[in-house]
């Protein structure tokens, strides 16, 4: 797994995206086209029902790419078989609003059952990689605490180690803050920023939590189903201004 | 802990009630199959009892012999014309016959069933049988079933304190003068063993030689099948000549035939499955339904459909395991109080309880296949 390719992570042309037919067909997406490079932290912002968590889906392989070209992680989306899909599923680390951790498991447990999708890990060098992981996101003392001892922030800080022990290609959050306070949301975007860089890996974090944009290096904006400022000529200080704008 | 996350058993523990129902209706099921097939089994076992203890390769019997209590004797001279055969070593006679005890407490009168054996060589196997031949010989001497059903009077406990036992069989006064141990069945309540003799005496419309079962003891190394046919060849259709485990399974089939026992027990075994795997199912199911966005979850993060569908199988096997094991120990404890009980000659066979396990097995894999075709919807695009 080498991170430090010279293509980009993500490419994307001509995405068009419906759900239901005839009638009842409501396009979603209109003609999304942008790339992430390498080691970026891009965030996807825009008002709810803009289409970001569909374009986050369609990255993931969770839909089937309808029309466009999608390019993810050197898999092409358009017409990918189920198998395909779950091969890049396990290149990439997720977050969700919700943590979306297993109840019945403790944090360390919670974080090393993903080596079951790596076996080439061994049982022992998977555990001593999770337990690093959630004395890095500050857990170490509550390793066998079960989820429902943590509080919010601790739980979504066990889900951000989930995400990175796999050394993920790249990590999709989506609205990895929604559900915390201020003070939570910052230490779990924080906690995943410096991971991420550390490593290099790439973030598309979707958000609408104008606190965080300080991460970013760009900022993808959605309107309607439409990206309004091509990837290509969007640096992240007129990101940064656009939103400062709009966000007060 | 150095093994990978035991996933499937740490789902199916977070609940424990749910647990505890499963792994209790698992159970049930379990008990309810051990009893059925126990009481089937140890019912058809008791009707070959008798035949079961017969010494000998080869026996013969009356060619419209149906069943122990229908039978028509035939002469033991046939039996006389295959001694010629080298590879026959020895020839012997049992005579069989309901006959009418009186019980010498209350005067009631119970059918009683009576072999006459040869007391020079008995040709069957008896617990105590050959150190009391010696005293059969006298006249109107018996031994009694210690495995009769009660009902034949005190027999036992007088006989205990050296009672001199006395009752009237057939009208005629007979001496208790030991035990044995044969046990009672669907037809019959007890047993008594006399000598050829001491039957020809109680059972007055019985010629001598009018024998109903002749047993053929043959020399080591002969082939039982070959010889079979060669006896029966020598001895013609009037009687039908059996193996000892053709003997049993003819007197089995007509009881199977006769009697909805077969039918009754293997519905009630069939009705435990059922239990079994309706409350696996139902278990499994909901379990899936609740754990369904964890499923999902999973999916998304790149866990297979085999991945998950092994995981609800795992625990339907773990249900099966823990459900089977008590199930068993209660099947076993119910069994000894039946059997003391009953005197019906019920155990915790090894065979039975591999047949069992793999129906466990099966009844919750069942469920468990069923089960997961919920885990299908779970949407791995929902979660976001």
């Amino acid at each position: 797994m080498n991170n430090i390719s010279t293509y980009p992570i993500i490419s994307a042309e001509g995405i068009n995206f419906a759900f239901g037919q005839g009638e009842l067909r409501k396009q979603i997406l209109f003609d999304i086209e942008f790339e992430i490079q390498p080691g970026e932290v891009v965030l996807l912002m825009g008002p709810s029902g803009s289409g970001k968590t569909t374009l986050l889906t369609l990255i993931a392989g969770l839909r089937t790419l309808q029309e466009g070209r999608l390019n993810v992680l050197g898999h092409s989306l358009s017409g990918a078989s189920q198998a395909e899909l779950l091969v890049l599923r396990r290149k990439i680390g997720f977050i969700f609003q919700a943590h979306n951790l297993l109840p019945y498991l403790t944090a360390l447990q919670n974080v090393q059952v993903m080596f079951d999708l790596h076996p080439e890990v061994t049982p022992v060098e998977g555990r001593d990689r999770a337990s690093r992981l959630l004395q890095q996101v500050g857990l170490g003392e509550r390793l066998h605490y079960h989820i429902s001892r943590l509080s919010g922030g601790q739980r979504q800080r066990v889900a951000v180690a989930r995400a990175l022990v796999g050394n993920p290609q790249i990590v999709l959050a989506d609205e990895p803050t929604a559900a915390l306070d201020g003070a939570s949301g910052r230490e779990v975007v924080n906690l995943l920023q410096a991971l991420a860089r550390e490593q290099n890996r790439p973030i598309l974090m979707v958000t609408h939590d104008a606190r965080v944009v300080d991460i970013a290096d760009r900022i993808l904006h959605m309107q309607d189903g439409r990206l309004t400022n091509n990837s290509r000529d969007s640096s992240p200080l007129t990101s940064l201004a656009m939103n400062s704008e709009t966000s007060t | 802990m150095s093994q990978r996350i035991p996933l499937a058993w740490l789902q199916l523990r977070h609940e424990k009630m749910k647990l505890f129902a499963a792994v209790s209706g698992v159970m049930v099921s379990v008990v309810l199959m051990w009893m059925q097939l126990g009481l089937l089994q140890a019912l058809f076992a008791s009707a070959v009892e008798f035949h079961g203890s017969v010494n000998g390769e080869l026996i013969v019997i009356h060619g419209q012999y149906e069943y122990l209590l229908r039978n028509q004797p035939f002469s033991s001279r046939l039996l006389h014309r295959v001694l010629g055969s080298p590879h026959v070593q020895e020839i012997y006679s049992i005579y069989a016959a309901p006959v009418e005890w009186k019980n010498p407490w209350n005067g009631e009168r119970r059918t009683i069933q009576c072999y006459g054996i040869d007391t020079d060589k008995p040709a069957i196997n008896l617990p105590m049988l050959d150190s009391q031949l010696a005293v059969l010989r006298q006249t109107d001497a018996f031994l009694y079933d210690r495995k009769a059903r009660p009902g034949f009077g005190p027999v036992l406990e007088e006989s205990a304190k050296g009672t001199l036992i006395e009752p009237e069989i057939n009208r005629r006064k007979m001496t208790l003068k030991g035990l044995t141990e044969i046990g009672a069945s669907f037809g019959v309540d007890g047993n008594i063993i006399v000598s050829h003799a001491n039957f020809l005496r109680l059972v007055s419309d019985r010629a001598s030689g009018e024998i109903d079962f002749g047993v053929i003891k043959l020399r080591p190394g002969a082939d039982v099948v070959e010889m079979q046919s060669q006896v029966q060849a020598i001895l013609g259709k009037e009687v039908n000549v059996l193996t000892r485990d053709e003997l049993c399974e003819r007197e089995l089939l007509y009881w199977r035939r006769a009697t909805p026992i077969g039918i009754v027990f293997s519905t009630g075994t069939f009705v435990g499955f059922f239990i079994g795997f309706i409350v696996v199912y139902q278990i499994l199911y909901t379990d899936v339904t609740t754990h369904l966005p964890h499923f999902a979850t999973m999916k998304a993060m790149g866990f297979s459909n085999g991945y998950l569908f092994r995981m609800v199988l795992s625990q339907s096997l773990q249900l099966a395991m823990l459900g089977f094991v008590p199930g068993s120990i209660i099947a076993g404890i119910l069994y000894a109080g039946l059997r003391s009980a009953t005197l019906l000659p019920l155990r915790l066979e090894l065979s039975r309880g591999i047949f069992l396990l793999a129906a466990t097995i099966l009844m919750c894999v069942i469920s468990g296949t069923l089960a997961i075709r919920k885990l299908r919807t779970a949407d791995p695009a929902d979660v976001f």
